[in-house]
């Protein structure tokens, strides 16, 4: 197939057809001479010819242009200034040229080593530090006096001896803790000196304690090390002037918890013995938590979509309404429109078609090692929604074109994340809530909350903050001051409502005491009052009772009023009275079943409701609303 | 023109560390004791830790030494039980024959006191040329006094690393830098143990070591290149230990097989397998000493080892039903003894090495202890583990080192790898073992000449200053 034939099957315009005439001479020329697969060879590149330049090794010629005397080398001596004896010399072999001027004396190498070290000595400045000197680093180990040490080092489990024994330990395995436990052999100085050193035979007792002497565990070797290092740290620094870093250390080393420590050590041990099949139960619990967790993250992306899909004409008609006062920024706003609109639903029909469409064989060939053992069952319903979850993504992704999106998904890999610190030190932080586009002043939230109230309102919640003393206006509106603004605000609020019902309820009071007054002058004697009480008392009763003792007096008219708040007070009831359906004894039903719901005061108030039906059923009822309210708001004012 | 090799002036040499200063290394072990030079990566100089005792006098070192011959008695200096130093004389003697008269250029000695024109010496070289020059040198030595005494250091140019056991006692490290120090005048040594040389050579400094040597096997944690000395566990289920179950093995065969070191057959004649052998043996006008003998049989045996004897691979013990008859099934080896006596091996190749791993498989061996349960190998291992923190456990199982000539048995190390999944199942178990023999046999010395050729090794030599200043003491405060 010629190229030619490659252009016409691709679609793609011939060369000029005044080119080709002239083309086709040039290439007729060399054709003849090819046969077989070169000819093919040259028919696949046409008129662009591939390029095969045969390679021309240059291996020998190289071998032999680059030849340069050999080298010289000679045996130098050496030192090396991290050893503690920096007097040994050792030899190697170095390059002659690279060395520094001055010249080691030619004499060393034949000479011998007695010669050569007196030599050594006088030219000792001369002789180069070994290189590698400079990996030599050591540990701090906290260093204590006598007196550091009874001041404020002084503990009852370890004397000073032993505490520089660990010390001493700790610096010569540079803080390798597992084998500073492994070497840890403490033999008190008392024992040692008593046995004055070799008498295996007869020194029973004296060993008999030295076996006696439990030995140390890593942590408490742990803990005193730190214990002393912090100490002798705040020593030499008080921990107020200590910068982060080292504050970082110190408190790092004070809170070192040795029973903690121990407790993770043994189920670390526990983690390892366990068997085969709890490991992999194990697994497979992680693998559901996985799960669990790309449902949650899929929950998210769709109410972020839902969240976008509400946000996006707003953001529009929000801005300045000029851009589309001509035709042609109405076209544009509508172009856009269209294409978000597509572009949201293109994606949610592939979301909606490929979490159906793919049959849980896709899920599981997508999740292949998850767990074999797992139920089939579980393992389809996570696969389809890891499946559809994972396309749903991808769908995102792809159906989103426009810039500020991408833009936002491809954002956040970048930006680096702060820790919770950090962001309190910027004054970074996230909203839960819904922003409307564009940047808004903080104070503007606490203006908003006044003005959308009365002008009255308005008035008296100023007047309660002159009250307290706080300007209406913030000076320094940070986010923590706006919040508490607002909570505060909230509450002044609340608090001139209650106000305002508790005025209303004191009147109402009054003028129902007033005419309880003129009652009381009308029929001196008869007082309904404690007989509502008594019914009280009797309607409590039978909830412990079991509601056998029924009162008489309760008979009808209490199973009006109980019955009449029993639905009121909670549906959770239900279960508490279903043993009791059958008895169907009204007042014993919902005396019951209310003290379980610990509403007393609706109760109570069925009760008194019985005597005076006729009278205020509604006022007693507010009355006791009223209490609790009050209550409420003395908690609030205290607050 | 990228494949083109480096010339050696450009060869970034820094970046690995290295910086040669001449050190010897030395590693001696109860089969073999190897010694060669820092920095490369086999031993120059391998002889077998058995000497020769020439009619108690004179000592021979070497393979070729070791010939039948009257009133040659083979020793080792090393201890059977313990693989540490015993006899300290032949020790030196040894380690000289191989780090100075091996490894060193030959010195210029003045004619006066080369010991060839000394008249009473001269009686001694009697063929054993190169001995006899060493003993008159030394006894030149001493008789021209300590005036050259400075001079008469053979290792005064060269520091030397020796290895050790990690169960080494203190005095003999004391003695092995005295040697040292006193005898060569090193100008700088240093001790390091077996377990953590094999682990530099595996180029880890943290791991768990498993070495399967010619008399022990010991199973060694090492943390940061040292070893936690409370993991240490040893066994003698090594090499030798084999040997004696092949023995053992071979004496309740059906026909009993006989043990006929190469030395004895003078000619044989090629037999069909399980016929008796016909050989004609050589005759010796003297007595080939007992000690002689059991030292080329142990060769023999090792041969045998060598190309019959196999691990089974697992999973679970070869003694575990159906095991046997499925090795029965498959082709065995054949082996033929020096005397042309052969042999087809099929299930017993397996038994002989399964004590190993089980010891109610291992085979009764008369006059010696039969192998407990905790010397097998799993149980070495799980023991030396839960002597160690439990936080670096996992590191370990990850880091597994399989060093020691016996560990080069077929399917070793699957066997190892399915008795430790058996045992630690939720772990990673990773074994690290050399492929090339001799990386696998020489890996404490490899590790060793790594060591000693490290740049930023030169802190740790104990040079001849510390040790004159200090005595021969310093050794255990500085090696660690």
């Amino acid at each position: 197939m010629a190229s030619h034939d490659v252009r016409d099957v691709l679609n793609l315009p011939a060369d000029g057809a005044g080119a080709r005439p002239s083309k086709k001479q040039k290439t007729s020329a060399p054709r003849p001479n090819l046969k077989g697969l070169a000819r093919e060879v040259q028919n696949l590149g046409g008129d662009n010819p591939i390029a095969i330049v045969p390679q021309i090794s240059s291996f020998k010629k190289r071998r032999f242009a680059s030849r340069k005397p050999a080298a010289k080398w000679e045996m130098r001596p050496f030192h090396n200034s991290a050893r503690d004896d920096a007097t040994l010399i050792l030899r190697h072999w170095r390059r002659k040229d690279d060395a520094p001027p001055a010249q080691p004396p030619p004499d060393s190498h034949d000479g011998q080593p007695a010669d050569d070290k007196m030599a050594v000595d006088e030219s000792s400045a001369e002789i180069e530090d070994s290189s590698f000197a400079k990996f030599n680093v050591k540990v701090h180990v906290p260093q204590y006096s006598d007196d550091q040490y009874n001041s404020s080092l002084a503990n009852s489990d370890w004397d000073k001896d032993e505490t520089d024994y660990l010390m001493d330990l700790v610096r010569d395995f540079d803080l390798r803790w597992e084998l500073i436990w492994d070497r840890y052999d403490y033999q008190p100085d008392i024992i040692q000196s008593t046995e004055g050193g070799d008498l295996p035979g007869d020194d029973n007792p004296s060993s008999a304690v030295v076996a006696a002497r439990k030995p140390r565990t890593m942590e408490e070797l742990k803990a005193r090390y730190y214990e002393v290092a912090a100490k002798m740290m705040a020593v030499q620094k008080p921990v107020q002037y200590m910068n982060a870093d080292e504050f970082n250390l110190h408190k790092v080393m004070t809170s070192f918890n040795p029973a903690e420590e121990a407790r993770r050590k043994k189920f670390a041990e526990n983690q390892m013995s366990r068997s085969k099949e709890e490991a992999r139960e194990e697994e497979a619990l992680l693998v559901e938590v996985k799960r669990i967790m790309a449902r949650q993250e899929k929950f998210n992306l769709e109410r972020r979509e839902l969240y976008n899909r509400l946000d996006y004409p707003h953001a529009e008609t929000t801005q300045d309404l000029s851009a589309f006062k001509t035709s042609n920024g109405l076209q544009t706003l509508l172009q856009n429109l269209m294409t978000a609109d597509k572009s949201k639903k293109r994606k949610s029909i592939m979301a909606t078609a490929d979490g159906q469409s793919t049959p849980a064989s896709a899920g599981a060939s997508a999740h292949p090692g998850s767990t074999p053992v797992a139920d089939p069952k579980r393992e389809s319903i996570a696969a389809s929604t890891t499946a559809s979850n994972h396309r749903d993504s991808i769908g995102a992704a792809e159906s989103r074109p426009e810039k500020p999106t991408k833009k936002g998904a491809a954002q956040p890999a970048e930006r680096r994340k702060l820790t919770e610190q950090e962001e309190q030190i910027y004054g970074v932080f996230t909203t839960t809530e819904r922003l409307s586009s564009g940047p808004t002043f903080r104070y503007e939230r606490i203006n908003k909350i006044l003005t959308t109230k009365s002008n009255a309102q308005h008035q008296r919640i100023t007047n309660t903050l002159a009250e307290l003393d706080i300007p209406g206006r913030l000076n320094m509106p940070t986010k923590d001051v706006v919040d508490q603004m607002a909570k505060l605000l909230d509450n002044i609020q609340t608090l001139l409502e209650l106000r305002k019902i508790s005025d209303k309820l004191d009147g109402e009071i009054k003028l129902e005491q007033a005419k309880k007054a003129e009652k009381d002058k009308l029929n001196a004697p008869a007082q309904p009052q404690p007989a509502a009480s008594e019914q009280a008392s009797d309607a409590q009763k039978p909830s412990e009772t079991n509601g056998d003792a029924k009162p008489e007096a309760a008979s009808s008219t209490t199973t009006d009023a109980a019955k009449a708040a029993a639905p009121s007070t909670d549906s959770a009831n239900a279960s508490a009275e279903a043993p009791h359906t059958v008895n169907g004894e009204g007042a014993a039903e919902a005396a019951e079943a209310k003290p379980k719901d610990g509403n007393a005061e609706v109760k109570k108030e069925a009760a008194e409701d019985k005597p005076r039906p006729g009278s205020s059923g509604g006022h007693k009822r507010s009355a006791s609303v009223l209490s609790t309210v009050s209550d409420q708001s003395a908690k609030r004012q205290k607050k | 023109m990228a494949q083109q090799p480096l010339t050696t002036a450009s060869v970034p040499t820094d970046i690995y560390g290295g910086d040669e200063v001449s050190a010897l290394v030395l590693d001696a072990g109860y089969c073999h004791t190897r010694a060669g030079f820092a920095g490369e990566d086999v031993p120059k100089s391998v002889l077998p830790s058995f000497y020769g005792s020439v009619a108690g006098t004179r000592n021979v070192f070497g393979d070729e030494c070791l010939v039948p011959r009257a009133d040659l008695e083979i020793k080792n200096y090393m201890s059977r039980a313990e693989s540490v130093v015993e006899d300290w004389d032949a020790a030196t003697n040894i380690w000289e024959h191989m780090l100075i008269k091996s490894l060193q250029p030959e010195r210029e000695i003045h004619p006066s006191k080369n010991g060839l024109n000394d008249p009473d010496t001269k009686a001694a070289a009697d063929g054993e040329g190169d001995v006899a020059m060493e003993d008159a040198a030394a006894a030149a030595a001493v008789a021209s006094g300590e005036a050259t005494e400075d001079q008469e250091k053979p290792l005064a140019e060269s520091p030397l690393l020796m290895t050790e056991a990690p169960w080494n006692s203190g005095k003999a490290r004391e003695k092995a830098i005295e040697i040292a120090m006193e005898n060569w005048g090193t100008p700088a040594f240093w001790l390091t143990r077996t377990p953590v040389a094999a682990a530099f050579a595996a180029g880890k400094a943290s791991a768990l070591v498993i070495d399967v040597g010619g008399a022990n096997t010991s199973v060694t944690a090492v943390h940061d290149g040292m070893i936690l000395k409370r993991s240490i566990q040893k066994s003698p289920a090594g090499g030798l230990w084999l040997s004696s179950q092949i023995r053992s093995m071979w004496d309740s065969c059906e026909p009993k097989v006989d043990v006929v070191p190469t030395f004895m057959v003078e000619s044989k004649v090629p037999v069909d397998a399980g016929a008796p052998a016909q050989a004609k043996l050589r005759k010796f006008p003297f007595d080939v000493s007992p000690s002689f003998r059991a030292y080329e049989e142990e060769r023999l045996l090792t041969e045998f080892k060598e190309s019959v004897v196999e691990v089974w691979k697992g999973p679970g013990k070869y003694t575990n039903p159906g095991n046997e008859e499925l090795v029965k099934s498959q082709p065995g080896r054949i082996f033929e003894m020096p005397d042309g006596a052969n042999q087809m091996w099929r299930e017993q190749r397996f038994r002989v090495s399964e004590g190993m791993w089980d010891d109610a498989a291992a085979l009764p061996t008369p006059g010696a202890d039969p192998i407990t349960k905790a010397q097998t190998i799993p149980e070495l291992i799980r023991a030396c583990l839960n002597n160690v923190d439990v936080d670096l456990r996992p590191n370990l199982l990850g880091n597994i080192v399989v060093t020691g000539g016996s560990s080069l048995l077929t399917g070793f190390n699957d066997r190892l790898n399915s008795e430790l999944s058996a045992m630690y199942p939720g772990m990673r178990i990773k074994l690290h073992a050399a492929g090339l023999t001799t990386e696998r046999r020489f890996g404490a010395w490899i590790g060793g000449s790594i060591l000693a050729s490290l740049g930023t090794f030169h802190q740790m030599w104990i040079s001849k200053k510390e040790y004159d200043e200090n005595g021969a003491g310093i050794i255990e405060k500085r090696c660690k």
